[in-house]
């Protein structure tokens, strides 16, 4: 059991986790925030595979990219999340009921 | 042959300029052409893929390999053009082509909002096609996964924002299911690249390895899954795809599924098809999606949902055709591709043409509207003809390709399957047809007009193409052979 | 030392992570998730990954919590404040037993295979040149990922016109 499969466990350990959050709450933002752990543990993912295949700096640039993207999701919905609570007055999930079938 | 190749680079770089003059003109007069140079731009791309396709056959050239920023040489990372590319690029020129006619006429206020959000959509899907490198897909990947998400709660309806939230969240899981497969092979490899993850990644013995290559294919099928709709990832596509307006409907169903999607399981076929393992998940995940999306299409009511439904099972037959594991599978794939985005066209422009003059999409309040809309009713018998695999129409030939293909690489029993399910589609079809189209006229549809110009028009304009594509078929066929693809 | 640095921060990471799920409060969670990117910074920075590290730590603890704190203060709810009607305790309650069985099936999973990923010589090259040079198509994605941002934002923020 050494340092690596320590940081893999931890990975998915911490996928499971933000899994976990967004399919069990009821609080619009705190979906949001599962979705941020995830990406989290997919980046934790990168370090560790750039540091057994010892190419540090191209896990580095894929890093970099996917924290720019992680930063243009988490924008666009907390917008949505932001006008369905002006439609609801609340930020709770029990009100998206209306597609239904 | 070099200033054909140019235009490869405009289908990357003139989304960007329409996206500029759109936002630094004054409003009045992008208002008022911008949709017109969308449609231009559409019609461009159909127009330079087509004519890249036969030069690259007449010539003999497989590929053309570029760079964005230092057109001259070629590095790491590049954009390189297949036909199979310049095919899907045909497919998505068409599928916007159609999205704009019909934003022509139901799109009133939001005219440079969507303008905005289909650039930089048709540019994700341009630069998704083209890429050469895992992780440069999924970059464009997230460009399209973000704009499906803002055009379907664009106009901040209550069932909008639902939709689009609840797309957004079953997404997200497939982007970090993706994310983590390619992590999975990059710890092994050192990169990337399609050329580099090569056979050394999967005649490996030792067992760790195995495990984690075999995780991480799983992985980035679950990923590419649930962008293309397949079972059982399938919850968000009925929401998303009924909420949207008609003319971002078409988008999302007509091609983003399928590029978002199925592209991607092609790419993973390409680079881990000889697993064994890979060929067997895409039969299981294609022959259930095809039958449990066509059983929950026979349940419901509104127009646009069994639309949705419809997609799904569609996906499956896709995904089912791409298990054979051949070029021919692949080719039936891209020919179901082209007749399930020009079907799906034509039923959303009905939907559009219904919606704009009727005002509901319910199927147990319509009835009986084959009197007062003769164009539309014509042209949903044609597309649901052609669904059904009824000869001469262009379905009947995507279908007899996919069950060759599948015949032919010794799984009969599948084939067999695939026939069967094809059964089913005709099913809910009937139904929506008989329902809405013929029988007693509805209360309250006596002074129901024809569609509207532009929809009229594209409704028109698909069947043609239906009709033509059907019958131009085998001269296709004759063609890729001579070209030796098949 | 530099192990122990690593361990400790993994556990900071793994224990803030559980508990921004956990918590009831969501100003509290948007906190939780702040030391959590600090924590996998201090990892990254450790591991010798700096680019990486620095960005982390600026946009992710940083940019990423002031959205969350603006879109919290913009929707403040004022009936259901102390999230009771969210019951979230009870609900993620089972979060700690669900990881630790994950972790211990993991484990045997991996002891079961003899898992041994050899960690491979670091290749000496400069960060900028792999990211300007071999990067490209990733560069010429991020600039429309910016793009698609910045009209997401102006359409989702965009006023709804007086019906006049």
């Amino acid at each position: 059991m050494n340092m690596e499969f320590a940081f893999l466990l931890a990975g998915v350990l911490l996928i499971l986790a933000g899994c976990f959050c967004l399919i069990r709450t009821y609080h619009l933002l705190k979906i949001i925030i599962g979705m941020e752990l995830s990406m989290k543990a997919v980046t934790l993912l990168f370090v560790i595979a750039g540091r057994i295949n010892g190419n540090m700096e191209l896990s580095q640039a894929f890093i970099i990219t996917i924290i720019v993207i992680e930063v243009v999701i988490t924008l666009v919905a907390s917008g949505v999340a932001l006008d369905l609570y002006k439609k609801y007055g609340n930020l709770d999930v029990r009100n998206l009921r209306n597609l239904r079938g | 042959m070099n200033m054909l190749n140019l235009t490869v680079h405009a289908m990357l770089a003139l989304p960007l300029v329409v996206l500029a003059a759109n936002n630094l003109l004054a409003k009045q007069t992008a208002r008022k052409i911008a949709l017109y140079v969308c449609a231009a731009v559409a019609f461009f791309q159909i127009a330079s893929s087509v004519t890249l396709f036969v030069m690259y056959t007449r010539y003999g050239i497989t590929h053309y390999d570029f760079n964005i920023f230092d057109p001259g040489q070629v590095s790491a990372d590049y954009f390189s053009v297949n036909r199979l590319d310049l095919f899907l690029m045909v497919c998505i020129g068409i599928v916007v082509f159609v999205s704009v006619m019909l934003a022509l006429e139901t799109i009133k206020d939001h005219k440079r909002s969507y303008v905005n959000l289909l650039m930089c959509l048709l540019l994700g899907m341009n630069g998704m096609v083209m890429a050469t490198d895992l992780f440069s897909l999924y970059v464009f990947l997230e460009i399209v996964g973000i704009t499906s998400f803002v055009m379907i709660a664009m106009f901040r309806s209550k069932v909008g924002l639902e939709g689009s939230f609840k797309y957004l969240v079953v997404s997200s899981l497939g982007i970090v299911l993706l994310l983590s497969g390619l992590a999975l092979i990059f710890m092994q490899t050192g990169t990337l690249d399609f050329k580099a993850i090569g056979e050394s990644l999967l005649d490996t013995q030792d067992s760790s390895r195995r495990a984690l290559t075999y995780s991480a294919v799983v992985l980035m099928i679950s990923g590419f899954a649930v962008k293309a709709g397949a079972v059982p990832f399938h919850s968000w596509l009925p929401d998303a795809h009924q909420s949207a307006d008609t003319a971002v409907s078409v988008l999302l169903s007509g091609i983003v599924i399928k590029i978002a999607g199925i592209y991607g399981l092609i790419v993973v076929l390409d680079l881990f098809g000889s697993l064994e393992a890979v060929r067997i998940i895409y039969q299981v995940i294609g022959l259930v999606s095809t039958i449990t999306g066509a059983v929950l299409a026979a349940r419901q009511h509104h127009f646009k949902r069994i639309a949705a439904y419809s997609s799904v099972s569609q996906m499956g037959y896709i995904i089912l055709a791409l298990s054979s594991g051949t070029t021919l599978g692949v080719v039936g794939a891209a020919a179901h591709i082209f007749s399930h985005a020009i079907f799906k066209s034509t039923l959303f422009s009905n939907a559009a043409a219904i919606h704009e003059e009727v005002g509901v999409l319910d199927v147990t309040k319509l009835g009986g509207l084959e009197k007062k809309m003769p164009i539309t009713a014509f042209s949903s018998v044609i597309a649901f003809l052609s669904t059904a695999g009824v000869p001469p129409f262009c379905g009947f030939w995507s279908k007899l390709l996919i069950v060759i293909a599948l015949w032919k690489s010794g799984d009969t029993v599948w084939a067999g399957a695939a026939l069967a399910a094809s059964i089913f589609t005709a099913v809910y079809f009937l139904r929506l047809q008989r329902k809405v189209f013929f029988g007693k006229l509805a209360d309250g549809m006596q002074d129901v007009r024809e569609a509207k110009n532009s929809i009229g028009f594209i409704e028109a304009a698909l069947t043609a193409v239906t009709v033509g594509a059907g019958l131009l078929f085998p001269f296709a066929l004759q063609y890729l052979q001579t070209a030796g693809i098949i | 030392m530099e192990n122990i640095i690593i361990y400790v921060s993994l556990a900071a990471l793994l224990v803030c992570g559980v508990l921004a799920v956990m918590l009831r409060s969501i100003i509290k969670d948007a906190i939780c998730l702040a030391a959590a990117s600090a924590a996998l910074a201090i990892i990254m920075y450790t591991l010798g990954a700096p680019w990486a590290a620095l960005f982390e730590v600026s946009v992710c603890a940083g940019l990423i919590t002031v959205i969350f704190i603006s879109g919290i203060s913009l929707s403040h709810d004022t009936k259901a404040e102390v999230r009771r009607e969210y019951d979230d305790k009870r609900r993620m309650g089972v979060l700690p037993v669900v990881l630790v069985v994950a972790g211990i099936v993991m484990i045997g999973a991996g002891a079961a295979i003899h898992f041994e990923m050899p960690v491979a010589q670091r290749l000496v090259q400069d960060f900028r040149e792999v990211f300007w040079n071999s990067r490209q198509a990733d560069i010429w994605g991020q600039i429309i990922v910016m793009l698609t941002g910045g009209t997401a934002i102006s359409v989702l923020i965009k006023e709804e016109k007086k019906k006049s």
